[in-house]
């Protein structure tokens, strides 16, 4: 293991190392979660670190940043050795972090949020006027356009993001970093954005190290990638000899098959009655006229761009945030939740994008977590079968392939990727008539996407109505019977199974559809 | 935005001197000797102790924690430096020492759950309610009734008036309170601080030692707790051993009529200064009515309650506010567009 099989140089130049790490490993309390790593990063490089989900690349970059401490190992920075760093030690060191789950600061300012660490300040005083203008150049630089003086927390999910790439990127002046997933939650506008940055950054002499699933994500951006699989580094590889194949064998460890089962192409046509009908539902800025049905059996898309609209829809219609106008069907019968408690007594769950704040309750365990929604299914009388419920939790956690120790662990100390299988488990455990699942796919690894991806198709919408939305519209044209296409708030274009050419879906996203027909819902249906 | 909704907002954001002034304004009418200087002058004497351990209170609740053991620091400190000073030592010790050991002794308290909290994890409420228990036993035991008289010098700040006939601890609480928020607001430090109680991984990982953070934390409030204790010797010339008994829960109430929250990251020290001024307020205009000291405390109780009640109805009225505020300019947008 940790052996080094790429075409790495042997180090001519031992300067050229901007970090080593030798041998590390970390234990937890029932995982190992890194197993003797090795990895060298070169200066000025883009390294990319990739696995499976678990396969602990966050754990690695923690260790790197002196967020969490090795249980064994030595961290080289510029030629020094240490055996474990704090966060303090880190930062001296120019280390920053962009990490997996965004940590700002709410109530404060974006200006805020981006000096927090470094205050300008006159003598011990804050200088209030200069923080501002430094922000703006800052956020003028880097192309976005947001205002400095806002609450963080009345940024979109992606924009928040971007704060914190420009904080590591920009503000703490870094030499080493680290990003990891940081393009899992942007908007495809944002993401232009930051391989600009990074870009810039590198030719800046700056070296990063960047952890993504997305395969062509990978390619453009990475000068070499390191392979964990399951705490072991396996082996580190030049980009240029690598293509989406050779990558995905790399990350899986064995020959992956790429092709959901399905019947490609096929339009189903034992529908059943509708479920769900929407007219007109408008919340003033954020959707108008919104309408559509979805048929039992059935699985609709949402496709648009970040910030369309989609999560918006979603919490109207359960009751999170109230539509200011239009009306739901739900079965044929009108309907208006106040809450999603309402909604689920409806057989409607919603499953969040935001899986750290609403999907999940984190200090739960994970078998507790799963069978939140579905406890029904497991009374008898008043009490809970706890056999019956073990039972169904190691269905669930077989299916889904989740990394466990123990269905007993808490949720909050496993991986990005594995928690948002848990949610997606939780939704499903409860057997709900109507699915709303907002981006189920986000920060899972490819094998895993395509198994959430085969239940959704296979088993979740055998009774029920699903609709969906996903980062990649190749997901949608996979599993869905039919797309809607969101752009600013209105629906601009249908597209049915069998019958889409993915560069029209596409362009539609991107608002092609609106500038051919303004407000006219195009269609492309033959 | 128009100016209406300007006013709206501001008045939202320092909702607690709106409700001082308008509690002000229905004393002034209705009840009889309130707004007499005299008076005026006593409401704010009355409010010096508990406005500090408000204050203590506030400052934990804006870093992410909560302290119970301030009413037990604010017998113990005095208590405990009185007994140095003139019986465990060997030799008397003068009074500025004392008053300096006093404030070392709440300090140190402080120092103690901070550590216990914040290095070795042990939760804030069992900590703290178990030092509470511990520093009020140990002061019952060591302080049988009371310790009196006091040496001038050491109830200077709690009793001495000066010109006006203002009592000197009015002077000393503004100050301390303006100092504060002064430092919450313009230091690193104090935004650091603030940053901890509003994310502490996120301020971990930008490099804060939120630890510290903790730390000082509680440090500064057993330190306030030792200042109260201070004042309230010196105002009865005596150290007690029920002193500041069942302050704390209204602590609490004070710091989160002053805008504090549970969740931290939240209030400033000005907006606990009000929180204080409508308790003291509050029991002055009931005294003043002829209402029972038992009730006085029941009402006060009830202030907790709806002290909560209002906080979560101003953050809704706010978000409705914004939200119409941007529907509204979207209206304006599409006409003119
Ligand atoms: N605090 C913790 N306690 C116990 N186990 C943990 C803890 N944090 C992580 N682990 C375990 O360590 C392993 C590696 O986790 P890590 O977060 O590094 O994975 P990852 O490669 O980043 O995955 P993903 O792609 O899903 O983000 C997982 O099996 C996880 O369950
Ligand atoms: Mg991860």
């Amino acid at each position: 293991m940790g052996h080094q099989d790429g075409d790495a140089p042997p180090e001519a130049n031992p300067d050229d190392t901007a970090l080593k790490l030798q041998g590390i490993s970390k234990i937890y309390p029932g995982t190992v979660a890194l197993h003797k790593v090795n990895i060298n990063v070169k200066k000025g490089e883009v390294h990319g670190i990739i696995g499976k989900n678990g396969a602990g690349k966050s754990t690695l970059v923690e260790i790197i940043a002196g967020i969490t401490t090795p249980t064994a190992g030595k961290i080289f920075i510029g030629g020094e050795g240490y055996d474990s760093l704090s966060r303090i030690d880190a930062r001296r060191k120019k280390i920053a972090i962009v990490p997996q789950e965004p940590q700002l600061i709410l109530d404060f300012t974006v200006a805020e949020n981006l000096f927090i660490s470094d205050y300008t300040r006159w003598g011990w005083l804050i200088n209030w006027q200069g923080l501002y203008t430094r922000a703006e150049e800052i956020v003028k630089k880097a192309n976005l356009h947001i205002n400095v003086r806002v609450r963080a927390g009345d940024l979109s999910v992606s924009e928040q993001q971007l704060l914190l790439v420009l904080k590591a990127c920009y503000v703490e002046q870094s030499d080493i970093i680290i990003l990891d997933e940081a393009s899992a939650s942007l908007a495809q506008r944002d993401e232009e954005l930051l391989y600009r940055i990074i870009r810039e950054r590198k030719g800046g002499g700056c070296t990063i190290l960047f952890i993504s699933h997305r395969a062509e994500e990978l390619l453009k951006v990475c000068d070499r990638v390191t392979v964990l699989r399951d705490g072991h580094s396996i082996s580190t590889k030049n980009c240029r000899e690598l293509d989406r194949d050779k990558l995905s064998d790399l990350i899986v460890g064995e020959k992956f098959c790429r092709h959901i089962k399905v019947d490609q192409g096929q339009l189903k046509k034992d529908l059943g009655e509708t479920v769900l009908a929407v007219e007109n539902l408008t919340r003033l800025g954020v959707y108008q006229e919104i309408s559509f049905q979805l048929k039992k059996g059935e699985i609709l898309g949402l496709a648009g761009l970040r910030g369309s609209g989609r999560t918006e829809i979603f919490r109207g219609i359960v009751g999170i945030d109230h539509p200011d106008e239009g009306t739901i069907f739900v079965n044929g019968q009108r309907r208006c939740y106040r809450s999603p408690a309402a909604a689920l007594g409806d057989g409607i769950v919603y499953l969040p994008e935001d899986r750290e704040r609403e999907g999940l309750i984190s200090n739960l365990s994970v078998r507790e977590n799963l069978m939140l929604n579905a406890l029904d299914t497991v009374k008898r009388g008043l009490l809970l079968n706890r056999s019956k419920e073990s039972r169904a939790v190691a269905d669930l956690i077989k299916e889904l392939d989740i990394k466990v120790a123990s269905p007993e662990q808490e949720v909050n100390q496993l991986s990005g990727g594995n928690k948002q299988k848990v949610v997606v488990g939780k939704i499903a455990a409860a057997g709900p008539q109507i699915f709303l699942l907002d981006e189920p796919t986000r920060g899972v690894d490819i094998s895993a996407k395509q198994g959430i991806l085969n239940i959704v198709r296979n088993s979740l919408c055998r009774e029920a109505g699903i609709v969906i939305t996903s980062p990649g519209l190749e997901d949608l044209i996979n599993i869905c019977d039919r797309i809607l296409v969101l752009h600013r708030g209105r629906i601009t274009g249908e597209f049915l199974r069998g019958n889409l050419r993915e560069s029209d879906l596409f362009s539609a996203v991107q608002g092609g559809a609106q500038e051919k027909c303004p407000g006219l819902v195009a269609s492309y249906v033959s | 935005m128009p100016r209406k909704l300007q006013i709206e907002l501001f008045l939202l954001d320092n909702l607690i001197w709106v409700l001082l002034a308008c509690f002000f304004l229905l004393n002034a009418l209705i009840t009889p000797m309130f707004a007499t200087y005299g008076n005026l002058v006593n409401i704010l004497y009355h409010s010096a102790i508990m406005s500090m351990l408000v204050l203590g209170q506030g400052l934990i609740l804006v870093s992410g924690h909560l302290d119970l053991s301030l009413e037990s620091t604010l017998v113990f400190a005095p208590g405990v430096a009185m007994l140095l000073a003139t019986r465990w030592l060997p030799f008397q010790l003068d009074p500025v020492t004392t008053i300096i050991l006093t404030l070392a002794i709440g300090a140190l308290v402080g120092l103690f759950n901070g550590v216990c909290i914040a290095k070795i994890g042990v939760n804030p409420f069992l900590q703290t309610l178990s030092l509470m228990i511990i520093l009020r036993g140990l002061v019952l035991f060591l302080v049988p009734l009371s310790i009196f008289p006091l040496d001038k010098v050491y109830t200077f700040a709690g009793q001495a008036r000066m010109i006006g006939n203002i009592p000197v601890a009015v002077p000393i609480v503004f100050i301390i309170f303006l100092f504060f928020h002064f430092i919450m607001q313009y230091t690193a430090f104090g935004r650091h601080f603030v940053a901890t109680g509003g994310n502490a991984r996120a301020s971990y990982i930008s490099g804060i030692n939120t630890g510290r953070m903790v730390i000082y934390a509680f440090v500064i409030a057993g330190f306030l707790a030792a200042v109260a204790g201070l004042l309230a010797a010196g105002r009865q010339d005596s150290v007690s051993n029920t002193m500041g008994e069942g302050m704390v829960m209204l602590a609490f109430a004070g710091a989160i009529l002053g805008g504090a929250s549970l969740e931290g990251g939240k209030g400033t020290p000005l907006g606990m200064l009000g929180g204080a001024l409508l308790l003291g307020m509050i029991s002055n205009s009931l005294n003043l009515l002829g209402v029972g000291v038992t009730l006085v405390y029941a009402t006060q109780g009830a202030l907790i309650f709806v002290a909560i009640v209002l906080d979560r109805i101003r953050i809704k009225r706010r978000n409705y506010l914004l939200h119409r505020e941007q529907v509204r300019r979207l209206l304006i947008q599409e006409q003119g567009g």
